[in-house]
């Protein structure tokens, strides 16, 4: 087995080590005690993949080819690659420390951890999956790990009908995809990418099977008709998890999207296009809808939406580079939408986290398993100053406050798809543009409620949060915050993607 | 149209395909959802075969089989455990009655 194998072997394999682990612990008293240790496995395990990877992408900008098959499964690291396996990595790693306190009182902890670390090593193979088969089953894996710790709550109503919702959508999808697969399996005889691309032309089974991609890997990714799943299921799961889905699942499925779609290059130039349909639709309903949310964790949710809009536009603009004269737009625009997949991730993840604490301190620790509304958050600077801090700092950079990250990604992606010169692609930037002060009309209201505000009765029956939830808020603020004013230190990692970008759409060898 | 091996195949997909999404579309019981979701995956399984078999490399559509049959049976069993509990908790199997959810 090869060195760089590990950074996808590694969680899957840890997954059944921390279950026993977790299993096996028994707290002293019989009562509800404290962190499982099952968590610090999971966390070990993590950091330790972090290890390889980075050995992995040291040896990959020495020009190293990182490619292995293992029978059948053909295995290649790319830009896109490591640049996924970073966010899933930062994010994922913030999310089990955290989940530690969060779960304390619950049940079933040790499922938990052994799910979240499976899950990630996933969507880490996810990304590095050289045939289409191979794609479709890591997707899958990904998706199984994901439905018991999107219904964790198995006594929470709201939280198994979300689960169900999202299992029963989710499903029909990736049967979509299923068909597809086969579709051009029948077609070109072959399912490895380079040998699809080779024998491929325009016909109406793979167009056929374009559309069932589409749709298919659409419903993970909440392209706007297929996303009614994605608000119930973001919020109503534990918060890590929230943060994981919205952070670094939905755009796992875009990787998903993009790979398969860049398999079909020849048999269409318009893939790009209708990529961008569907940015902006997603930008107009994920905004809309979020502005009358009044609770905190589904206004979240929606935003997410608005924020899969602004990737598949720069990513949209790179897949249809054929219109342009040279290919610096494609290239400016798609390494902007990774760096956004990157700074989405920590905004996103922050402010999953920064709400889940607030939640946590009035609701969970109390026994109740109402939703957090922005009513509570009244005056919650007050009793919690880091908390409502963080959850400050990721919704205007979520909204693209200039010195934070999220201005950063989402003005490369606007100025790269400027420079196409395309008055079509022009009014999109523009919509985009509108798009994001629009959705500073729901975000700068929580900060407003937050510390201009007296506290309310439910802000101050509160508790005080653990340190170990509010170590990794602190942590993902002080990256959006750093990341916003040197965006240089992610540059190798998004420019990487950017060409890999391109060169899985076949404008560069 | 002749009555070979890809004909009566094409044939049995597309009604497998159409009675799952059919019975997805309109039972509002869980059990059945589920039992229509896996009439819809017996149909992308058969796809998969198929198309293997029309290319000449029956063996690798066979696997590909296998483990899609795997994968689908891990996504029936979850799906089944969440109504166990959905049952129990909520009363109910009604997917009509579940939606308490605000959309």
């Amino acid at each position: 087995m090869q060195n760089w194998l590990w950074m996808i072997g590694l969680p899957i394999v840890a997954a059944p080590i921390i279950y026993v682990v977790g299993r096996t612990f028994r707290p002293g008293d019989g009562t509800k005690a404290g962190i499982n240790p099952a968590m610090w496995v999971a966390l070990l395990s993590l950091l330790a993949t972090g290890f390889f990877t980075y050995q992995a992408w040291t040896a990959y900008i020495a020009d190293a080819t990182l490619e292995t098959s293992i029978g059948m499964v053909a295995l290649r690291a790319d830009g896109i690659s490591f640049l996924m396996a970073t966010a899933i990595l930062v994010l994922g790693s913030m999310a089990t420390l955290y989940s530690g306190p969060y779960l304390a009182a619950d049940e079933g902890q040790e499922k938990f951890y052994a799910l979240l670390t499976a899950m990630i090593g996933m969507m880490i193979g996810l990304s590095c999956a050289r045939d289409l088969f191979n794609l479709w089953i890591w997707f899958e894996g990904m998706a199984i790990a994901s439905f018991p710790l999107v219904a964790f709550y198995r006594r929470n109503p709201a939280g198994l009908e979300a689960g169900i919702k999202y299992l029963v959508q989710s499903a029909a999808g990736s049967i979509l995809v299923l068909v597809a697969i086969a579709l051009v399996y029948s077609e070109t005889g072959s399912l490895a990418y380079d040998g699809i691309v080779a024998a491929s032309g325009r016909s109406l089974p793979m167009l056929a099977a374009g559309a069932l991609f589409i749709v298919g890997f659409g419903v993970k990714v909440a392209m706007v008709p297929l996303h009614t799943w994605l608000p119930d299921a973001h919020s109503q799961a534990p918060s890590p998890i929230s943060a994981m889905l919205s952070g670094v699942v939905i755009e796992a499925g875009l990787i998903a999207l993009i790979r398969s779609l860049g398999v079909l290059q020849s048999v269409s130039n318009n893939w790009g296009v209708i990529l961008l349909g569907f940015g902006a639709l997603n930008m107009l309903v994920g905004n809309l809808l979020a502005l009358r949310q009044t609770q905190v964790k589904r206004l979240l949710a929606f935003s997410s939406l608005a924020h899969i809009g602004y990737i598949l536009l720069g990513i949209g603009v790179a897949a249809s580079s054929y219109y342009f004269d040279d290919l610096n737009t494609g290239f400016f625009a798609g390494s902007g939408s990774f760096f956004h997949i990157l700074t989405h991730a920590l905004m996103k993840g922050l402010a999953f986290l920064a709400a889940g604490c607030l939640l946590y301190s009035l609701y969970i620790s109390r026994g109740s398993h109402e939703p957090l509304t922005k009513n509570d958050l009244a005056g919650a600077a007050r009793r919690y100053p880091l908390e409502a801090f963080g959850l400050s700092v990721a919704v205007l950079a979520l909204g693209g406050l200039p010195p934070l990250a999220g201005f950063m990604s989402k003005w490369q992606i606007f100025v790269g798809s400027f420079m196409s010169g395309n008055p079509w692609i022009i009014g999109l930037v523009i919509f985009a543009a509108f798009n994001s002060v629009l959705s500073l009309g729901y975000y700068a209201p929580l900060v407003n409620l937050m510390y201009r505000h007296e506290p309310g009765e439910v802000v101050l029956a509160g508790k005080p949060t653990p340190w170990l939830m509010i170590l990794p808020v602190c942590l993902l603020a002080l990256a959006v915050v750093v990341l916003g004013f040197w965006p240089s230190l992610v540059q190798p990692l998004t420019d990487v993607a950017g060409f890999s970008l391109l060169q899985l759409f076949g404008f560069v060898r | 149209m002749t009555l070979e091996l890809w004909n009566v195949g094409l044939v049995t997909i597309l009604v497998l395909l159409g009675v799952g999404f059919y019975g997805l579309l309109i039972s509002r019981n869980l059990i059945k959802m589920v039992v229509a979701l896996q009439i819809l995956a017996k149909g992308a399984i058969l796809a998969m075969v198929l198309a293997a078999k029309l290319q000449g490399w029956t063996v690798i559509g066979q696997s590909m089989a296998l483990t899609v049959i795997v994968a689908d049976t891990i996504v029936a069993v979850i799906a089944m455990a969440m109504a166990v509990q959905i049952r129990r908790h909520c009363g109910t199997l009604d997917v009509q009655s579940l939606s308490n959810l605000r959309r």
